[in-house]
């Protein structure tokens, strides 16, 4: 390294320390529990009155053992007697501005248009239960049930009677209407396991791929079968005729050649477990990320499973997967350990230099606003960067029509000279390759093919940046004049990329150069974008190793 | 708050991350790894992204060895092993360290030592650059190599003594990130993966990949045209007495077949499985497009005979059609599960904590997937049972956050 390390100027500011958490359920409780017992002060916003969980289903504490359950009701009442906690009921989320460590979010509570400043938000929405009887052109009525209804019949002693005097044969319709996932399987198992555990009754599984991979679900798998439920592993739904309370159902056994007819006196229907639709407007509100599910986050491998693409917002429990509730717990106790790390006691200093606005320059076009992922660019007559939100990403940057952005140690005049010192470099009569590459992956597959001695081209040099949204159509342009005989701009896997959308401008931006090289006559074959994981070393050394023998010969 | 210090045992993905979420929390850590690298196994897992990321998770293995080898409150004891440990509210336990490993102070990385001895195997390389030292001695092959060793290294970095070093560490809590044993295959026999040569397991399939940046068959170093993936191999298997899911292997398998697919359009892939497990939420999308991509077929194979070229003939029984059938192809994939480490048992009679009835260490409480019996000892990872690589760095989060809370001031 040529370029001078300056010593980075540190600033002291301060963050508040109110936490938002947003949701109303067990998750929402021990969030909002954990974050006051780290001394900071919770505003738990809820839908719906009262203190206790709002989920009334029964399924919310399925396989949790007795002694847990105290542990959630001792959770309510913690939350509903302590001081730390202010809960605002009957309240939907309406704006949010700000920055982490100042936030400013506004909810509309019994009616009434309520302001909060907070230094962090969480967000534990539940997921919801929909019905699926009629996917399976079943009508509701007195014998078929909902998984949730057959649930809580089962809670109450005289229905269990009921069922166990008449010695009923009570039939199950599981994966076909959707794919499902383990958190339902373990519903259905653990009611098929209490059916077949009655004398005289039996339980029939009609049912597509059984969803075990969650810890204990093959053990109450066998556990039903040992105690005599059957069950009917089919690819498509079997034939199911409703008549009135009449119920069949019949499916063609490949193995034994012949129809197979059962007559139910209960057939239980799954149900599917959705995204809380509140969800679309948190992430609207709230600028982060939502998937084609209608979770909030997308899965991004270079995150913790609850950071979002905003810092200092974080989303836990049933809000980004179906998720049980011990696995809820695990996100929000990896929550708190995020917020404690982010507002401390309330006092931070950060780097001065992670991304700088000339205000001179600035005419506030608030292109760095719309391009930054990580909602961390605000303004007053200028563009402001918060360096607590900022990823140093350098998009915005790069975006700019004004050149008014410069990143830490990454600046255009640090990144021009390691152009000019890279295009200097003597490379023995071998083609001079210059690759820009993200940190995050094709900088580090590089190093590895150096150091598992790839036989990499003589002439190539590598750029470090930032993310490969940093790359600047001027560099690429910059090395070709400077005397580079091949560019590379090498970025992460779409979808991979840390700061979202980084890869999608670099690549953006090759497109336009072709169009320009193209008009001045210059051979396309001397860029190349490329797309590389860390640990991809041998593939860094195919994309080199094939860009210089095609240079090599056009040359020769 | 004192400074603390806490012994994090193995160093796998959750053992690492576990490290590095103290040592942000700035407490110290003392990290012991029985093997000469950090990384475990997940470090040797390739890339799966198509022409898009499919969220494996091996990257993040990468950057988490990375994090914590550039990381100062971090003490990294490799080949090094638990001996003994005595409480007395705190936990001080005996390392014994290999008599034979790789000085990182004085090893520089030149390889020498690995080049010459390329044909002996007695040196190896770590998977990834971020290990140092990059290379570590393999014991086995000591008997037979041993005396090759002496002089190699021109910075005599290669210790090689008669009698193992032992220190003893203090520590106020302990996380056991000891990580899983992978299924032995040959246990299967009917699947000859000992025998037949292009019957790989899925982690030979990663290394293959690694080794040659795409997929060769072992046979002949040609391209394979025809893939099986077997599923559950060791895993849900009541005969074995294996009650569980390994959850990684549908996922490992669907993204492994996709990736190397979307690089080969022509390749011809089947899975053959019981049930698919899922991938996260989007899922069913990503299902249907691998339904598009492979062909799957829901029947466990029973046995695989030799064929001509070193191909391999597949015997199954039909369950669509509930017809007995053979099939033929270059190359088996066999998707082994996750099982306990068998070192657990020593492990939880040392630290006073109890495993299940699996042999994974077990919860004390069901809503604290981390706690044991013992106050200040805390599982994360695999060694608590199976887990993909986002589960454990979660998991190994939430023992920090547990140890946080044990050594007082809430988190």
């Amino acid at each position: 390294m040529t370029t001078e390390q300056q010593a980075i100027e540190m600033e002291a500011i301060t963050m508040a320390t109110d936490i938002i958490v947003i949701g109303g359920g067990y998750s929402a409780l021990y969030a909002a529990s954990q974050i006051s017992k780290n001394g900071y002060n919770v505003i738990l916003a809820r839908q719906a009155d009262g203190q206790g969980n709002d989920q009334n289903d029964h399924f919310a504490t399925l396989g949790i053992p007795t002694s847990e359950l105290d542990k959630l009701t001792a959770l309510e009442n913690d939350v509903a007697d302590n001081d730390k906690i202010e809960i605002l009921p009957q309240s939907t989320l309406v704006d949010a501005a700000g920055i982490p460590g100042d936030f400013t979010v506004k909810f509309s509570s019994k009616g009434q248009l309520i302001e909060k400043k907070a230094g962090a938000i969480v967000a534990a929405t539940d997921f919801t239960t929909t019905r699926l009887n009629q996917i399976y052109g079943l009508k509701r009525c007195s014998n078929v049930l909902s998984l949730s209804e057959f649930e809580n019949l089962l809670t109450s002693d005289d229905q269990r009677k009921e069922i166990q005097n008449k010695n009923t044969t009570i039939a199950f319709l599981v994966g076909f209407a959707h794919e499902g996932n383990p958190l339902l399987m373990k519903r259905v198992l653990t009611s098929v396991s209490d059916i077949a555990e009655m004398d005289g009754c039996t339980a029939y599984v009609y049912v597509n791929d059984i969803k075990v991979a969650d810890d204990g679900l093959e053990r109450l798998y066998k556990q039903g079968r040992d105690k005599g439920a059957i069950y009917f592993k089919l690819s498509n739904s079997p034939i199911i005729n409703q008549n009135n309370d009449d119920l069949t159902i019949t499916y063609y056994d490949p193995v034994i050649r012949k129809d197979i007819e059962l007559s139910p006196d209960i057939v239980v229907v799954e149900e599917s477990l959705m995204a809380n639709p509140d969800n679309f407007s948190l992430a609207e509100i709230l600028k982060i990320d939502m998937d084609t599910a209608g979770f909030l986050q997308m899965e991004n491998i270079h995150r913790l499973p609850v950071d979002t693409n905003r810092e200092g917002i974080f989303v836990v429990g049933p809000s980004r997967e179906i998720l049980n509730l011990s696995r809820a717990w695990t996100d929000i106790d990896n929550m708190t350990l995020r917020v404690k790390q982010l507002i401390g006691d309330g006092n931070k200093t950060v780097a001065k230099n992670k991304a700088v606005v000339d205000r001179e320059k600035c005419t506030i076009c608030l292109t760095c606003y719309r391009c930054c992922p990580h909602g961390a660019i605000y303004w007053d007559d200028k563009a402001i960067i918060s360096p607590v939100a900022c990823q140093g990403c350098g998009i915005c940057a790069s975006e700019c029509p004004m050149d008014a952005i410069q990143i830490g140690d990454f600046t255009d005049t640090q990144i021009g000279a390691r152009i000019k010192e890279t295009a200097d470099a003597k490379t023995e009569d071998r083609p001079k390759i210059i690759a820009f590459c993200c940190q995050n992956s094709a900088f580090e597959a590089g190093q590895m093919a150096e150091a598992f001695n790839y036989d990499l081209p003589k002439g190539l040099q590598m750029i470090k940046v930032p993310c490969a949204g940093k790359v600047d159509i001027n560099y690429v342009l910059n090395a070709l004049v400077e005397g580079a005989d091949g560019v590379l701009v090498m970025a992460c896997h779409h979808g991979n990329c840390k700061s979202e959308s980084g890869n999608t401008y670099a690549k953006w931006r090759v497109n336009d150069a072709y169009r320009m090289l193209e008009e001045v006559g210059i051979d396309k074959n001397r860029l190349e974008f490329a797309t590389l994981a860390s640990n991809m070393a041998s593939d860094f050394a195919r994309i080199v190793i094939d860009m210089e023998k095609r240079i090599s010969q056009k040359e020769s | 708050m004192e400074p603390k210090n806490v012994m994090v045992i193995g160093g796998g993905i959750a053992g690492m991350t576990a490290a590095w979420e103290l040592a942000e929390s700035n407490i110290s850590v003392q990290l012991i790894e029985k093997s000469g690298f950090l990384g475990g196994h997940a470090i040797q897992y390739t890339c799966k992204a198509t022409s898009e990321c499919l969220n494996c998770g091996a990257c993040a293995v990468e950057k988490m060895l990375k994090n914590v080898m550039g990381k100062d409150n971090i003490g990294i004891h490799l080949s090094s092993q638990i001996e003994k440990i005595t409480q007395n509210g705190s936990y001080t336990a005996t390392i014994k360290k290999s008599p034979v490993f790789i000085d990182d102070k004085k090893c520089t990385n030149c390889g020498i030592c690995y080049e010459k001895l390329k044909d002996t195997g007695v040196i190896v390389r770590g998977h990834s650059k971020n290990n140092v030292p990059l290379y570590a001695i393999c014991e086995e092959k000591l008997a037979d190599h041993g005396d090759a060793l002496k002089d190699v290294c021109p910075e005599g970095a290669i210790s090689v003594s008669e009698t193992a070093s032992h220190t003893d560490l203090t520590a106020d809590a302990v996380i056991v990130a000891t990580g899983f044993e992978p299924f032995d295959p040959d246990i299967k026999a009917t699947y000859g993966y000992s025998i037949h040569p292009n019957v790989i397991s899925g982690l030979d399939l990663e290394r293959i990949k690694r080794q040659n940046g795409s997929l060769i068959r072992p046979s002949d170093g040609k391209a394979p045209k025809k893939i099986a993936f077997i599923q559950c191999v060791g895993s849900r298997d009541e005969r074995l007495g294996n009650l569980w899911c390994s959850q990684v292997c549908c996922p490992y398998a669907l993204r492994t077949a996709e990736s190397i697919k979307y690089k080969d359009p022509d390749l011809d892939i089947t899975i053959f499985y019981m049930d698919i497990q899922n991938t996260g939420n989007t899922f069913p999308a990503f299902y249907e497009s691998c339904k598009n991509n492979l062909r799957f077929i829901r029947s466990i194979p029973v046995d695989i005979f030799p064929a001509e070229n070193g191909n391999l003939l597949l015997r199954l029984f039909d369950e669509t059609d509930g017809t007995p059938k053979k099939e033929s192809f270059d190359m088996v994939v066999l998707s082994i599960g996750i099982m306990p480490n068998p070192e657990n048992r020593n492990l939880s009679t040392l630290l006073e904590i109890s495993l299940d009835e699996d042999g994974f260490f077990k919860n004390l409480h069901e809503l604290n997937q981390t706690s044991t019996l013992n106050n200040g000892v805390f599982i994360a990872g695999t060694a608590h049972g199976p887990k993909s690589i986002s589960a454990s760095i979660a998991h190994a989060g939430q023992a920090v956050s547990g140890v946080r809370k044990y050594l007082g001031g809430a988190i």
